[in-house]
């Protein structure tokens, strides 16, 4: 009898010992550094319209990043810029990018993210509400030269998405169906990345991609050179522009780096200096 | 003078029975009346210690006087036996003892009540038949408890030791002076299901200081409470590795009232415990797993039931004043004589809480009454009506703590909070009939409920293409659930034999109709606004079911048990605000922000409200095998199945199977070793169980939603140790939670949980004033193991010591309680998942999950002070 209990016992100190090894649930937290790239070929390239165009500036602000566990193809009706759930990765810190170059730009906070694998990836063009009517912030600048057959167009552009970027809803009975924060969310930007620890998420951003569709002949005769991009829905090259900006594909690629836990947020950027 | 309130037959009117409950109240508190064994009365058990079996002094010879001045209701019946037995000497006494010890069959109160001098013949032919144990007396009160089952714990002696039960209460009787009569004391406990069938005496272990009878449940092992919707929002109860929630997954019980509220709009099967005034709990049975065939809806991870009773005699006013604003007041009230089965008590309560937002009151009443209505049967009342109304803090965000943002019990929503409002009735008759006896119940109730919680902040509100531009309007849900049920439950059980051998069947029955309407809208921030209604149910559920239980005893150290039940849901539900989004609305007629429309595609016109309905049967076989005691060791195994039945927001048109199911099983020994100053039950077990559609925190919703499947396995080990002036009662518990489909574990249920309590008291060795002073302290230990969090992270661990002493000197006693006796900071609860409070949106918002944490309650204090009168001293 004794040895009996005694046996059960054992057993059952075994099996709790042994069960006690899954020990997790589903996914981790992960913690991050992000940085973002600009391209330095940008600085003079053939746009596929066959202007050659030469940048001397190309800033974009970035107000925050996120990916997300699926692509928001898969949405429903709901047009929510915002989808809990679906977020794999978060970094709410601004960065001014400089475009043209190459170095690597950390962002002031680190990310955030979880392991689950990241299908898409969120560019947000504004650091406040991003249902606010109104935004002065300059998410784009650039300043360049664009020539073709001889002609030269010189050009800059500053833009903003306020009131000057609202959409009227196609629908009158569905007047939520543009809502401006759309207007402010680059998505869905194609990534397959899953997250480690300690790593480095990385912004590649290539400006000659905004210019794939600007066609600089058709600014207004009006517009003398420096041709200025209106900051409005416009003429051809002001909307193209624009909407190059936040064309999902081209312009914008992420990629994620592991790091072992040993290295350091410095020294990861230490290496590009 | 009071006359025994008797009914020819059960056809009784229930005007007849208040009427009866008000003569036999008035008469109890004009007179005092013989004395019969208290249940559990502290005080009692401090200074006698419980026996099996009491003898009763010739009070008793009683049997003189009684038929003329004593005829109270409860003790009529021992009138009639004492007739027969009014000779009754030593050997007597030591037959009837061991009749009790032995026998773990239920008729024994019934029994004795066939001795009587109107049918001797009888009597024997049923002895003979073998359907009845040998006689004994019993006590009058016995005949009115409402089960009638004289079942020992599982293990306890039963025939085996017969002979060692019988010289020991011989060896009592010897030791008293001689007596006229014997009293059994039988305890109202029904039939162990297993080694997770724990029927707790609450006695001594009362003292260990809780905020509510909620907490009782912690006497049994593995059960962990949390709440993070307020001081009267329903616990939540973790058991045997299931987030059981607000009563989704237990099914609950007080005094045979069901308070599981089915079709709640925050959880199926929502129960309230806090009607429950802690002084009246006599004891508790937790059945841990689905082995009992009278376990139904909600019975998941297993069952309670609060058994009632008061053991102080008297009227009793109590009044405690504490930390935090803390006020109550209670008073009680009994007969002098009977077993504590009727009584009246109401408190009224009120506390302004720890930390922000934390404010609560409530008032609460229950009575309860027993009446012989023939001679074999009896009839009991219980009603209760309940008032609370409270706030919240709610949750807080890890992080913001962390950086100072927040103080660790702040608020962030000041709107949380709750109303609560029960009202319920129950009648019971108990009789039996030869070798056949049976109860039946009829029950109805009104609960109303509302809950205002905050678990997101500002992210829930979607933009929907139909409505109008917004921003986050907030994410305070209200949800308000109405409903009135009424039902019947019974059984009938018979005695006989198979093959010569001992053989019980049961045929019992539960019905069950609610009528629930349930709305869940969304407020506007910072204001008492709805601005969108997420739900809006009007149900009628039922529930119907019916059993055949069967027990065999092949072997004397052998009880084999085994049933089948058989349950009908059926679900009928009104979805007034079925469509919520319409891709192509009218143009002319745009919805806007309406919640509920009342147009499809293209605009065309429908109604708002949507008929569903279906029904479902399930069989549910369990089975129980018992073996021993041998050597004070039993070992047992038990298989049963489950069932849950779904939320109605879940319903769909003839939806096939609308409830989850579980299968469990279990082994386990126990040891139960009665000695001369101490007694001690201890156990130990393994457990499985696996749910085909489990309930998982949904930080949206607000409560529980249904996830996959999963599994569990788990251990646990529990012992009390109880003597003449101590009492301790410790377990510990461990499961691993599992999902089918990933094999990772379950988030938010403990693996580990551990609990100590202990009591000591007697009498000490100096006099005030000429009186004795009676000392007790009571001490618990809380503790409970990191559990695992959503994304691989765990929660902190929990460890909590309360502490209370208490002073009695003759009909006053003075206590003085302290819960978090060191003061920790600990978090209640914890969760991992996304939520934003800026109310103004500055920054891109947090839409990763994040640590969130419910704050459990600092140290706390509370004094009290009792006066009773008219009890003993």
């Amino acid at each position: 009898m004794r040895s009996f209990v005694s046996g059960w016992l054992w057993a059952c100190l075994l099996w709790v010992l042994g069960g006690a090894c899954v020990s997790n649930t589903e996914g981790a937290l992960v913690e991050f550094d992000v940085a973002a790239i600009g391209d330095e070929a940008s600085k003079t390239f053939d746009s596929p319209l066959g202007y050659r165009v030469h940048l001397e500036k190309a800033h974009i602000f970035i107000g925050a990043l996120y990916l997300n566990q699926s692509a928001p193809g898969n949405y429903t009706l709901e047009t929510s810029c915002i989808l809990p759930g679906i977020y794999s990765a978060e970094v709410r810190g601004g960065l001014r990018v400089d475009a043209l170059s190459e170095k690597r730009q950390a962002f002031p906070l680190k990310g955030r993210g979880t392991t689950e694998p990241s299908r898409a990836g969120e560019i947000w063009l504004s650091s406040g509400d991003i249902h606010a009517p109104h935004d002065s912030t300059l998410v784009l600048e650039v300043k360049g030269e664009a020539s073709k057959e001889g002609r030269t167009w010189p050009f800059e552009a500053q833009l903003s998405i306020g009131e000057n970027r609202a959409e009227p809803p196609s629908n009158p009975a569905l007047p939520g169906s543009n809502p401006i924060c759309k207007q402010r969310i680059i998505s869905p930007i194609p990534v397959e990345l899953e997250l480690k620890n300690q790593g480095l998420l990385l912004l590649k951003v290539v400006p000659s991609a905004w210019f794939s569709h600007v066609d600089f002949s058709k600014f207004p005769e009006e517009n003398a050179p420096p041709y200025l991009f209106k900051d409005k829905a416009a003429a051809q090259p002001d909307n193209a522009l624009y909407a190059g900006m936040r064309a999902h594909s081209g312009p914008y690629f992420f990629s994620f780096e592991e790091r072992s836990t040993e290295t350091h947020t410095t020294e990861i950027f230490e290496e590009e200096k | 003078m009071l006359r025994p309130f008797r009914f020819e037959g059960y056809s009784m009117l229930w005007p007849k029975v208040f009427f009866a409950f008000l003569l036999y109240t008035s008469a109890a508190s004009a007179e005092e009346r013989p004395e019969a064994v208290a249940p559990n009365p502290p005080l009692e058990a401090e200074l006698q210690p419980k026996p099996e079996t009491t003898t009763k002094a010739a009070e008793n010879s009683a049997t003189e006087n009684s038929a003329t001045e004593n005829s109270t209701p409860e003790n009529s019946t021992a009138e009639n036996i004492n007739t027969e037995n009014s000779a009754t000497d030593h050997a007597a006494t030591a037959n009837a003892a061991t009749n009790n010890a032995a026998t773990d069959h239920a008729e024994t109160n019934n029994a004795a009540e066939n001795i009587n001098t109107e049918n001797p013949a009888q009597e024997r032919a049923e002895k003979e038949a073998g359907l009845l144990p040998e006689a004994k007396e019993v006590l009058p009160g016995q005949l009115l408890k409402e089960e009638e089952e004289v079942a020992p714990h599982p293990g306890e002696r039963e025939e085996g030791q017969a002979a060692q039960g019988a010289e020991e209460a011989e060896r009592k009787s010897l030791e008293k002076e001689p007596t006229l009569s014997t009293v059994v004391r039988g305890k109202s406990i029904p039939k162990s299901r297993g080694a997770g069938d724990f029927q707790v005496e609450v006695g001594p272990l009362a003292w260990v200081p809780r905020n509510s009878a909620a907490q009782l449940l912690t006497l049994a092992p593995g059960i962990l409470l949390t709440n993070e919707g307020g001081a009267l929002h329903a616990e939540s109860i973790f058991l045997r590795g299931f987030d059981a929630r607000e009563g989704q997954d237990i099914e609950l019980w007080v005094g045979g009232f069901p308070i599981n509220q089915a079709g709640n709009i925050h959880g199926n099967g929502y129960a309230d415990l806090h009607f429950i005034i802690p002084e009246l709990v006599d004891s508790i049975r937790v059945l841990e797993g689905p082995f009992d065939s009278r376990q139904g809806n909600f019975a998941v991870a297993g069952s309670a039931e609060y058994r009632l009773g008061l053991g102080q005699k008297g009227m009793t006013f109590k009044g405690s004043l504490g930390s935090h604003g803390l006020r109550r007041l209670l008073a009680t009230w009994r007969p002098t004589s009977g077993d504590g089965q009727s009584f009246v008590g109401a408190q009224v309560y009120q506390t302004q809480g720890f930390g922000q937002n934390r404010d609560a009151r409530s008032g609460s009443a229950m009575a309860q009454a027993l009446f012989p209505v023939a001679e074999a049967s009896s009839l009991r009342l219980f009603s209760f009506a309940y008032f609370g109304n409270y706030h919240s803090a709610g949750i807080l965000r890890e992080d913001e703590v962390q950086a100072g943002k927040k103080g660790f019990f702040d608020s962030y929503d000041v709107g949380q909070g709750g109303d609560s409002a029960q009202l319920g009735f129950l009648a019971s008759l108990t009789g039996r009939e030869g070798a056949f006896r049976h109860e039946q119940r009829m029950f109805f109730g009104f609960r109303n409920m509302r809950l205002r919680e905050n678990f997101t902040g500002f992210v829930f509100d979607l933009q929907l293409p139909q409505q109008p531009l917004h921003g986050q309007r907030g994410d305070m849900l209200d949800k308000t659930s109405k409903s009135f049920m009424a039902g019947a439950s019974g059984y009938g059980r018979m005695r006989t034999q198979l093959w010569e051998l001992p053989l019980e069947w049961e045929l019992g029955y539960f019905a069950r109709v609610d009528r629930v309407s349930g709305q869940q809208t969304r407020l506007l921030a910072g204001t008492d606004i709805p601005y969108h209604v997420d739900k809006d149910l009007d149900s009628v559920l039922g529930d119907i079911g019916l059993y055949v239980d069967a027990e065999l005893k092949p072997w004397h150290l052998l009880s084999l048990r085994a049933s089948i039940r058989w349950e009908l849901l059926a679900y009928s539900v009104t979805d007034n605000c079925f469509v919520k989004e319409v891709r192509r609305p009218s143009s002319t007629n745009p919805p806007l922000d309406e919640s509920c429309l009342n147009q499809r595609d293209f605009g065309l016109y429908r109604e708002r409200f949507q008929n569903l309905s279906t029904a479902g049967s399930i069989f549910i076989p369990k089975a129980s095998a018992l073996l021993g005691p041998f050597l004070d060791f039993s070992l047992m195994a038990s298989y049963g199945r489950g069932f849950r039945s779904i939320d109605p927001e879940y319903i769909g048109q003839d939806l096939k199977t609308p409830f989850a199911t579980l299968s469990s099983w279990e082994v386990g020994a126990l040891y139960n070793r009665k000695g001369e100053t101490a007694t001690l039950e201890a156990r130990a077990m393994l457990f499985g169980t696996h749910v085909d559609k489990d309930l998982v925190f949904s930080e949206q919703a607000g409560r529980n939603i249904v996830g996959g499947g999963t599994t569990r396995l788990g251990t646990v080990l529990s012992g009390r140790l109880q003597g003449r002036f101590f009492d301790l009662s410790a377990n510990t518990t461990w499961v691993q939670s599992t999902f089918d489909e990933t094999g990772l574990l379950v988030p938010y249920v403990p693996r580990f949980v551990g609990r100590l309590d202990g009591a000591v008291f007697g009498a000490l060795p100096w006099e005030l004033l000429g009186n004795t002073l009676l000392a007790r302290f009571g001490l618990g230990i809380n503790w409970v193991g990191r559990r695992p969090l959503p994304y691989g992270q765990r929660s902190n661990s929990i460890f909590v010591v309360d502490a209370n002493t208490e002073w009695q000197w003759r009909n006053f006693s003075l206590g003085f309680a302290i819960t978090n006796l060191f003061n920790r900071r600990y978090r209640l609860a914890e969760f991992n998942y996304v939520s934003n409070f800026q109310a103004t949106q500055l920054s891109p918002p947090p839409l990763l999950p994040a640590r969130h944490f419910i704050a459990g309650a600092p140290l706390a204090f509370w004094a009290s002070l009792s006066i009773n009168f008219g009890g003993d001293h």
